[in-house]
């Protein structure tokens, strides 16, 4: 018997698998390419804290100075609250002496 | 192949050979050497300087600063870099005069010198003016220096700092470890500016720890006044040397402590000599005389061998190991039979040497019974020659042996009214405390507790120990009213108030013997309102070297003054009737 035409049969599409491989210039390109990528990275990571450095310093500088600024007027102020301050002042001068008045209970 | 580029490919390897061999030895063998050049150049390393804390004093129930830290700038020069002209506009101008320790010519006579100190204690605004003109060659190194708002007061309690940053005498030399923290480290990687970078491996940041902010008990108002009323009657009496304390006799708060005269801590050297540093109300022993016989006799009424009421036969001296010891009231009147009240309101040798002899259990003679007694209450209880656990420098003092050593009898027949001793101001006033505050022996002290964020921190402290009875420290109040009230006060303390202190003129010894013409002035007492527990004590002594200076002369006056004031000061309502 002739064997038909029709008959089921395995199918016949053929995938070809040739290992593709990359030549040796392109993996020194690529590997250059990722060396260069992680470095730009670091670069920008570390001249981002670096920046992050100098904003820093500016604050505390600039902390310090207030800081100075402040020690300043509160010396400032305890000077011109200080007891010889006072005693010496005008108003002390023109202040009146006490009279004991008695005690409320 | 052509022998040109055969030549040329052999000096290439021998370049490159030389140069693999050069890198070699760079980096291999001489590696630590050049690692450490490059942290050299980019590791900043400075010291955190932790700030000195601060010395407050009360003003009433609120905390004032009365020793602050002000910046100020060292300006050094590089003579070899810097321009002459422009540092000498900016730096040996007019503004600058008071700061400079060189002249121009001096700073710039040697220009091979890299550095040359011009300025120092330089205000901020000026620095900051030196700073913003970016002077090459200059170099502005910030400070501390102590600065004092309230001027002289205290000074000889606050004590000073001295150029190196530590602590001297007063209170800041005994806190010194306390006032001056600990320095941190900055070690980091740095840009050409010495900015702290955070990149790199090895950066180290240890915090400074600031020295704590001091509070003292001293009450400034008290302080200045005390001052004030001590000055006014040296320049009375025309005396030159003058000490007083003021306490809180149940808490053992200090509320003043003046030595006169007193000197500018903020230019401490332009003294005359280092003496006017001292302490005397802690540092300075001295021969107390007759205030101890409020020590002797309280020992006595402890031990509940006499009362006030108990007599004895004055004959006006008594005779001690051969040694014959005269009152210093000879009156006829004050002779014959004679209470412990009056011997007490006339300072009578005879009557505590009466006392040390009922003490030893024997009334006819001193015994070692009767001054190893004395010995006990003197140190132990009162706390006479001993540290009285004040925070400050003190000294001891002396209390010799009641058993070791010749002539102990007569040692200690002295000792009861105060000579042949030695002892601080605050050994008696705190001893004091003890006889007039119910009979307990409370620790003096001068801290009232730290500042932290604008807040008072109070230190703990523990309830004082009953070391007497509270009778015998009831019937001490009574003898010091009635001695101070007797004969001495003239009608100097207001009605309703219930004042009483004793009077110690002490001989002192010169060559080795007491002085005749010699004599230092001190009074001892307590303020407040019968029946209650007094509310302050006050030691005044005041005198002048080569000077007789009687104790109710001189220094009763000052302590009625004083009490005066804490009267009003204090608030105290007088008791009516």
């Amino acid at each position: 018997m002739r064997e038909s035409s029709s008959t089921w049969v395995r199918n016949r599409n053929i995938v070809r698998h040739t290992p593709k491989t990359l030549g040796s210039v392109s993996q020194t390109v690529i590997f250059g390419v990722l060396v260069l990528v992680v470095g730009l990275i670091y670069v920008t990571q570390g001249t981002k804290a670096t920046s992050y450095d100098y904003e820093l310093s500016k604050v505390e500088s600039e902390i310090a100075e207030l800081q100075a600024q402040k020690e300043d007027l509160a010396f400032e102020r305890s000077k011109l609250t200080s007891i010889g301050a006072n005693s010496s002042s005008e108003v002390a001068a023109n202040m009146e002496v006490g009279q004991v008045s008695g005690y409320a209970e | 192949m052509d022998n040109r580029v055969k030549t040329l490919r052999v000096v290439l390897f021998a370049v490159a050979g030389i140069i693999s061999l050069r890198l070699f030895f760079v980096q291999i063998v001489q590696n630590g050497k050049w690692v450490a050049k490059a942290e050299e150049q980019h590791t900043l390393e400075n010291t955190i300087k932790a700030k000195r804390g601060e010395i407050y004093m009360m003003d009433g129930s609120e905390p004032v600063q009365v020793v602050m830290n002000e910046r100020v700038y060292t300006i050094v020069i590089d003579p070899m870099v810097a321009n002459e002209e422009e540092v000498g506009k900016m730096i040996f101008g007019e503004d600058m005069k008071g700061y400079l320790t060189a002249t121009k010519e001096e700073a710039f006579s040697d220009k091979t010198k890299r550095y040359f100190l011009v300025a120092r204690g330089v205000p901020r605004a000026e620095a900051l003016k030196i700073q913003s003109e970016e002077l090459s060659g200059v170099y502005i190194k910030e400070g501390t220096k102590r600065v004092y708002p309230e001027g002289t007061l205290g000074a000889r309690m606050l004590g000073f700092v001295n150029a190196d940053g530590e602590g001297q005498y007063g209170v800041e030399g005994a806190l010194n470890d306390e006032l001056k923290g600990k320095d941190g480290l900055l070690k980091t990687v740095a840009d050409v500016n010495s900015v702290a970078l955070s990149i790199g491996d090895n950066n180290v940041k240890i915090p400074a720890e600031d020295g704590k902010n001091v509070v003292l008990t001293i009450d400034r108002n008290v302080q200045s006044n005390v001052e004030r009323i001590l000055q006014q009657k040296m320049d009375e009496f025309g005396k030159d040397q003058a000490s007083a304390v003021v306490m809180n006799p149940k808490t053992g708060e200090i509320l003043a402590m003046v030595n006169l005269p007193g000197y500018d801590p903020a230019n401490y050297g332009d003294v005359e000599s280092a003496d006017i540093y001292i302490n005397r109300v802690t540092e300075d022993p001295y021969e107390p005389a007759s205030v101890c016989k409020g020590f002797t006799f309280a020992t006595g009424i402890d031990l509940g061998v006499l009362t006030p009421e108990t007599t004895y036969t004055n004959y006006g001296y008594e005779t001690i190991d051969g040694w014959q010891i005269k009152n210093a009231s000879q009156y006829e009147y004050l002779l014959g039979t004679t209470s412990i009240q009056k011997a007490f309101n006339w300072s009578l040798n005879t009557g505590s040497i009466y006392a040390l002899k009922l003490i030893g259990g024997d009334a006819t003679q001193v015994t070692e019974e009767g001054r190893k007694k004395l010995y006990e209450y003197y140190t132990d209880k009162f706390g006479l020659g001993r540290e009285t656990g004040v925070e400050l420098y003190e000294s001891l003092g002396l209390i010799g042996d009641p058993v070791e050593g010749d002539g102990r009898d007569s040692l200690y027949a002295n000792m009861t009214f105060g000579q042949n001793m030695l002892v601080t101001m605050m050994q008696v006033i705190s001893g004091y405390n003890t006889l007039v505050n119910g009979g307990k022996k409370v620790t003096p002290t001068i801290v009232k507790g730290e500042m932290k964020d604008g807040e008072l921190i109070e230190k703990q402290r523990g309830e004082g120990e009953q070391v007497i009875a509270e009778t015998t420290s009831a019937t001490m109040r009574e003898m010091l009213y009635g001695t101070r009230t007797a004969y001495r006060t003239n009608g100097t303390d207001p009605a309703g108030y219930y004042i009483g202190g004793k009077t110690g003129t002490a001989q002192v010894i010169r060559d080795g013997k007491y002085s005749m013409d010699e004599w230092v002035a001190t009074y001892v007492g307590f303020g407040g309102v019968e029946g209650e527990l007094p509310e302050y004590t006050v030691m005044v002594r005041i005198w002048k070297d080569g000077e007789t200076t009687s104790a109710e002369t001189y220094a009763l006056p000052v302590f009625s003054e004083i009490s005066n004031y804490m009267i009003k000061y204090l608030k105290i309502k007088p008791k009516e009737g």
